[in-house]
Protein backbone atom coordinates (compact mmCIF):
# COMPACT_ATOMS: atom_id res chain seq x y z
CA UNK A 1 0.00 0.00 0.00
CA UNK A 2 1.58 3.43 -0.49
CA UNK A 3 0.14 4.79 2.51
CA UNK A 4 3.19 3.58 5.23
CA UNK A 5 2.56 3.55 9.29
CA UNK A 6 5.76 4.49 10.77
CA UNK A 7 4.20 3.81 14.37
CA UNK A 8 6.90 1.19 15.32
CA UNK A 9 9.87 3.95 14.80
CA UNK A 10 7.81 6.58 16.62
CA UNK A 11 7.13 4.16 19.64
CA UNK A 12 10.66 3.64 19.55
CA UNK A 13 12.08 7.22 19.75
CA UNK A 14 9.17 7.40 22.34
CA UNK A 15 10.42 4.49 24.55
CA UNK A 16 7.14 2.99 24.65
CA UNK A 17 5.90 -0.57 24.10
CA UNK A 18 2.56 -0.82 21.87
CA UNK A 19 0.80 -2.38 25.17
CA UNK A 20 1.59 0.39 27.02
CA UNK A 21 0.33 2.97 24.47
CA UNK A 22 -2.99 0.52 23.88
CA UNK A 23 -3.71 1.23 27.47
CA UNK A 24 -3.37 5.18 26.76
CA UNK A 25 -5.14 5.24 23.78
CA UNK A 26 -7.98 2.96 24.32
CA UNK A 27 -7.28 0.52 21.39
CA UNK A 28 -6.88 -3.08 21.68
CA UNK A 29 -3.47 -4.19 21.05
CA UNK A 30 -4.24 -6.41 18.75
CA UNK A 31 -5.84 -3.32 16.57
CA UNK A 32 -2.84 -1.47 17.09
CA UNK A 33 -0.49 -4.63 15.44
CA UNK A 34 -2.80 -4.30 12.71
CA UNK A 35 -2.39 -0.46 12.34
CA UNK A 36 1.38 -1.38 13.02
CA UNK A 37 1.74 -3.47 10.38
CA UNK A 38 0.38 -1.51 7.84
CA UNK A 39 -2.74 -4.38 7.19
CA UNK A 40 -5.32 -1.57 8.68
CA UNK A 41 -7.91 -0.72 5.80
CA UNK A 42 -8.64 2.78 7.56
CA UNK A 43 -7.98 5.11 10.97
CA UNK A 44 -10.49 7.11 12.51
CA UNK A 45 -9.65 10.66 13.28
CA UNK A 46 -10.39 9.83 16.70
CA UNK A 47 -8.04 7.40 16.75
CA UNK A 48 -5.32 9.11 14.89
CA UNK A 49 -6.24 12.14 17.19
CA UNK A 50 -5.44 9.56 20.44
CA UNK A 51 -1.98 8.73 18.86
CA UNK A 52 -0.73 11.91 17.90
CA UNK A 53 -2.13 12.91 21.50
CA UNK A 54 -0.15 10.42 23.41
CA UNK A 55 3.00 10.01 21.09
CA UNK A 56 3.35 13.90 21.44
CA UNK A 57 3.49 14.10 17.20
CA UNK A 58 2.32 15.08 14.46
CA UNK A 59 -0.33 12.44 11.89
CA UNK A 60 2.90 12.69 9.34
CA UNK A 61 5.20 10.86 11.81
CA UNK A 62 3.16 8.28 12.19
CA UNK A 63 1.55 7.99 8.69
CA UNK A 64 3.81 8.71 5.09
CA UNK A 65 2.82 8.21 1.38
CA UNK A 66 5.21 6.19 -1.28
CA UNK A 67 4.25 6.42 -4.52
CA UNK A 68 3.20 2.36 -5.25
CA UNK A 69 0.49 0.62 -6.68
CA UNK A 70 -2.81 0.68 -4.95
CA UNK A 71 -4.00 -2.10 -2.94
CA UNK A 72 -6.96 -4.20 -4.54
CA UNK A 73 -9.82 -3.26 -2.79
CA UNK A 74 -10.90 -6.83 -2.82
CA UNK A 75 -7.74 -8.23 -1.65
CA UNK A 76 -9.05 -11.05 0.24
CA UNK A 77 -12.52 -10.78 0.16
CA UNK A 78 -13.59 -13.38 -2.33
CA UNK A 79 -12.49 -17.22 -1.78
CA UNK A 80 -15.43 -18.46 -3.89
CA UNK A 81 -18.03 -21.21 -3.16
CA UNK B 1 -41.59 -8.69 13.75
CA UNK B 2 -37.89 -9.39 14.65
CA UNK B 3 -35.11 -10.40 12.14
CA UNK B 4 -33.42 -13.58 13.91
CA UNK B 5 -34.43 -15.65 16.25
CA UNK B 6 -37.81 -17.50 17.12
CA UNK B 7 -40.98 -16.23 15.57
CA UNK B 8 -39.08 -14.21 13.27
CA UNK B 9 -39.50 -14.54 9.20
CA UNK B 10 -36.30 -15.80 8.42
CA UNK B 11 -36.73 -19.04 11.13
CA UNK B 12 -40.27 -19.45 9.02
CA UNK B 13 -38.20 -19.70 5.68
CA UNK B 14 -35.52 -21.56 7.83
CA UNK B 15 -38.40 -24.06 8.08
CA UNK B 16 -39.78 -23.44 4.56
CA UNK B 17 -36.56 -24.32 3.38
CA UNK B 18 -35.79 -27.45 5.26
CA UNK B 19 -38.91 -28.32 4.20
CA UNK B 20 -38.40 -28.03 0.70
CA UNK B 21 -35.16 -29.49 0.69
CA UNK B 22 -36.50 -32.60 2.51
CA UNK B 23 -39.24 -32.82 0.19
CA UNK B 24 -36.79 -32.76 -2.75
CA UNK B 25 -34.41 -35.21 -1.36
CA UNK B 26 -37.35 -37.69 -1.21
CA UNK B 27 -37.97 -36.89 -4.80
CA UNK B 28 -35.09 -37.83 -6.28
CA UNK B 29 -34.68 -40.73 -4.25
CA UNK B 30 -38.65 -41.87 -5.76
CA UNK B 31 -37.13 -40.35 -9.65
CA UNK B 32 -34.19 -42.59 -9.39
CA UNK B 33 -36.14 -45.46 -8.21
CA UNK B 34 -38.54 -45.10 -10.54
CA UNK B 35 -36.13 -44.79 -13.36
CA UNK B 36 -34.37 -47.53 -12.62
CA UNK B 37 -37.81 -49.25 -12.00
CA UNK B 38 -38.55 -48.45 -15.71
CA UNK B 39 -35.49 -50.06 -17.34
CA UNK B 40 -35.49 -53.16 -15.63
CA UNK B 41 -39.75 -52.94 -16.92
CA UNK B 42 -38.87 -52.52 -20.35
CA UNK B 43 -37.99 -56.45 -21.45
CA UNK B 44 -40.68 -57.54 -19.99
CA UNK B 45 -43.22 -54.74 -21.60
CA UNK B 46 -41.21 -56.07 -24.52
CA UNK B 47 -42.66 -59.74 -24.39
CA UNK B 48 -45.88 -58.75 -22.55
CA UNK B 49 -48.13 -56.09 -25.41
CA UNK B 50 -50.83 -56.54 -23.82
CA UNK B 51 -49.97 -54.68 -20.81
CA UNK B 52 -47.97 -51.93 -22.78
CA UNK B 53 -51.73 -51.39 -24.39
CA UNK B 54 -52.92 -50.63 -21.16
CA UNK B 55 -50.83 -47.47 -20.55
CA UNK B 56 -51.49 -44.16 -21.74
CA UNK B 57 -49.96 -41.16 -22.55
CA UNK B 58 -51.88 -38.25 -23.15
CA UNK B 59 -55.25 -40.04 -23.50
CA UNK B 60 -53.96 -41.82 -26.29
CA UNK B 61 -53.16 -45.76 -25.46
CA UNK B 62 -49.49 -46.78 -25.86
CA UNK B 63 -48.53 -49.83 -28.06
CA UNK B 64 -45.49 -51.54 -27.24
CA UNK B 65 -43.83 -50.48 -30.32
CA UNK B 66 -44.89 -46.73 -29.35
CA UNK B 67 -43.13 -46.95 -26.32
CA UNK B 68 -40.06 -49.12 -28.12
CA UNK B 69 -39.80 -46.10 -31.04
CA UNK B 70 -39.19 -43.45 -28.29
CA UNK B 71 -38.21 -45.00 -25.60
CA UNK B 72 -34.31 -43.47 -26.25
CA UNK B 73 -36.05 -40.29 -25.60
CA UNK B 74 -38.33 -40.89 -22.68
CA UNK B 75 -35.12 -42.31 -20.73
CA UNK B 76 -33.30 -38.70 -21.92
CA UNK B 77 -36.07 -37.23 -20.52
CA UNK B 78 -36.34 -39.15 -17.63
CA UNK B 79 -32.73 -38.81 -17.02
CA UNK B 80 -32.72 -34.80 -17.19
CA UNK B 81 -35.83 -34.78 -14.82
CA UNK B 82 -33.26 -36.36 -12.44
CA UNK B 83 -30.84 -33.85 -13.14
CA UNK B 84 -33.36 -31.12 -12.76
CA UNK B 85 -34.07 -31.91 -9.25
CA UNK B 86 -30.45 -32.43 -8.38
CA UNK B 87 -29.35 -29.25 -9.55
CA UNK B 88 -32.32 -28.30 -7.71
CA UNK B 89 -31.18 -29.71 -4.47
CA UNK B 90 -27.72 -27.90 -5.40
CA UNK B 91 -29.10 -24.67 -5.48
CA UNK B 92 -31.21 -25.40 -2.27
CA UNK B 93 -27.96 -26.38 -0.27
CA UNK B 94 -26.43 -23.64 -1.04
CA UNK B 95 -29.39 -21.25 -0.10
CA UNK B 96 -29.12 -22.93 3.05
CA UNK B 97 -25.79 -22.42 3.53
CA UNK B 98 -26.53 -18.35 2.89
CA UNK B 99 -29.30 -18.64 4.77
CA UNK B 100 -27.25 -20.53 7.86
CA UNK B 101 -24.72 -17.33 7.60
CA UNK B 102 -27.94 -15.30 8.29
CA UNK B 103 -28.93 -17.08 11.30
CA UNK B 104 -25.86 -16.30 12.45
CA UNK B 105 -25.85 -13.16 12.37
CA UNK B 106 -23.26 -12.33 9.90
CA UNK B 107 -24.50 -12.49 6.20
CA UNK B 108 -21.85 -10.74 4.47
CA UNK B 109 -19.00 -13.14 3.95
CA UNK B 110 -16.97 -13.97 0.98
CA UNK B 111 -17.87 -17.21 0.81
CA UNK B 112 -21.80 -16.13 0.13
CA UNK B 113 -20.66 -14.25 -3.02
CA UNK B 114 -19.20 -17.90 -4.58
CA UNK B 115 -22.83 -19.85 -3.21
CA UNK B 116 -24.79 -17.21 -4.81
CA UNK B 117 -23.47 -17.41 -7.90
CA UNK B 118 -23.56 -21.12 -8.05
CA UNK B 119 -27.51 -20.15 -7.55
CA UNK B 120 -27.55 -18.11 -10.29
CA UNK B 121 -25.89 -20.95 -12.59
CA UNK B 122 -28.01 -23.49 -11.53
CA UNK B 123 -31.31 -21.35 -12.47
CA UNK B 124 -29.84 -20.57 -15.90
CA UNK B 125 -28.94 -25.12 -15.80
CA UNK B 126 -32.36 -25.52 -15.01
CA UNK B 127 -33.92 -23.12 -17.65
CA UNK B 128 -31.89 -24.65 -19.93
CA UNK B 129 -32.51 -28.30 -18.88
CA UNK B 130 -36.42 -27.11 -18.67
CA UNK B 131 -36.21 -26.40 -22.53
CA UNK B 132 -34.54 -29.86 -23.29
CA UNK B 133 -37.20 -31.87 -20.92
CA UNK B 134 -39.96 -29.82 -22.72
CA UNK B 135 -38.34 -30.58 -26.06
CA UNK B 136 -38.17 -34.07 -25.62
CA UNK B 137 -41.57 -34.66 -24.36
CA UNK B 138 -43.00 -32.66 -26.96
CA UNK B 139 -41.06 -34.81 -29.90
CA UNK B 140 -41.92 -38.28 -27.51
CA UNK B 141 -45.51 -37.13 -25.98
CA UNK B 142 -47.18 -34.87 -28.46
CA UNK B 143 -49.18 -32.91 -26.63
CA UNK B 144 -52.66 -31.35 -28.20
CA UNK B 145 -52.47 -27.75 -26.76
CA UNK B 146 -48.32 -26.82 -28.01
CA UNK B 147 -50.08 -23.20 -28.14
CA UNK B 148 -49.69 -22.95 -24.78
CA UNK B 149 -45.98 -23.37 -23.97
CA UNK B 150 -44.02 -20.31 -24.42
CA UNK B 151 -40.21 -20.15 -26.25
CA UNK B 152 -38.61 -18.42 -23.60
CA UNK B 153 -39.29 -17.50 -19.72
CA UNK B 154 -38.94 -13.96 -18.65
CA UNK B 155 -39.65 -14.33 -15.10
CA UNK B 156 -36.86 -17.26 -14.96
CA UNK B 157 -34.58 -15.24 -16.43
CA UNK B 158 -34.93 -11.85 -14.60
CA UNK B 159 -34.85 -14.27 -11.43
CA UNK B 160 -31.38 -15.29 -12.70
CA UNK B 161 -30.39 -11.59 -13.06
CA UNK B 162 -31.64 -10.88 -9.73
CA UNK B 163 -29.27 -13.72 -8.29
CA UNK B 164 -26.21 -12.30 -9.79
CA UNK B 165 -26.96 -8.88 -9.34
CA UNK B 166 -27.33 -10.24 -5.07
CA UNK B 167 -24.18 -11.77 -5.58
CA UNK B 168 -22.92 -8.42 -6.36
CA UNK B 169 -24.23 -6.77 -3.46
CA UNK B 170 -22.75 -9.13 -1.57
CA UNK B 171 -19.74 -8.92 -2.78
CA UNK B 172 -19.98 -5.59 -1.94
CA UNK B 173 -20.99 -6.01 1.10
CA UNK B 174 -18.54 -8.53 2.27
CA UNK B 175 -15.73 -5.85 1.29
CA UNK B 176 -17.04 -3.34 3.41
CA UNK B 177 -17.21 -5.32 6.19
CA UNK B 178 -13.48 -6.17 5.75
CA UNK B 179 -13.37 -2.17 5.55
CA UNK B 180 -15.21 -1.68 8.85
CA UNK B 181 -13.05 -4.93 10.28
CA UNK B 182 -9.95 -3.45 9.75
CA UNK B 183 -10.63 0.26 10.31
CA UNK B 184 -8.48 1.41 13.48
Amino acid sequence: MPIRVNLDRVLVKRRMSLTELADRVGVTVANLSILKTGKARAVRFSTLDALCRELDCQPGDILSFEPGPPDDPDDGAFEGG
Amino acid sequence: MRTIGPGSIASLLKIALDVAYAVLWAVLVILVLAFAAALLALPFLANNAHVAGTLNFDGQPASASDLFKHWPMLVGAALAVDAYVGVLLIIFFRVRQVFATLTLGDPFQPENVGRLRIVGLGLIALEVMGYVIRLALLWALPVRDQGAWSPINISGWFAILVVFVLAEVFREGARLRRDAELTI
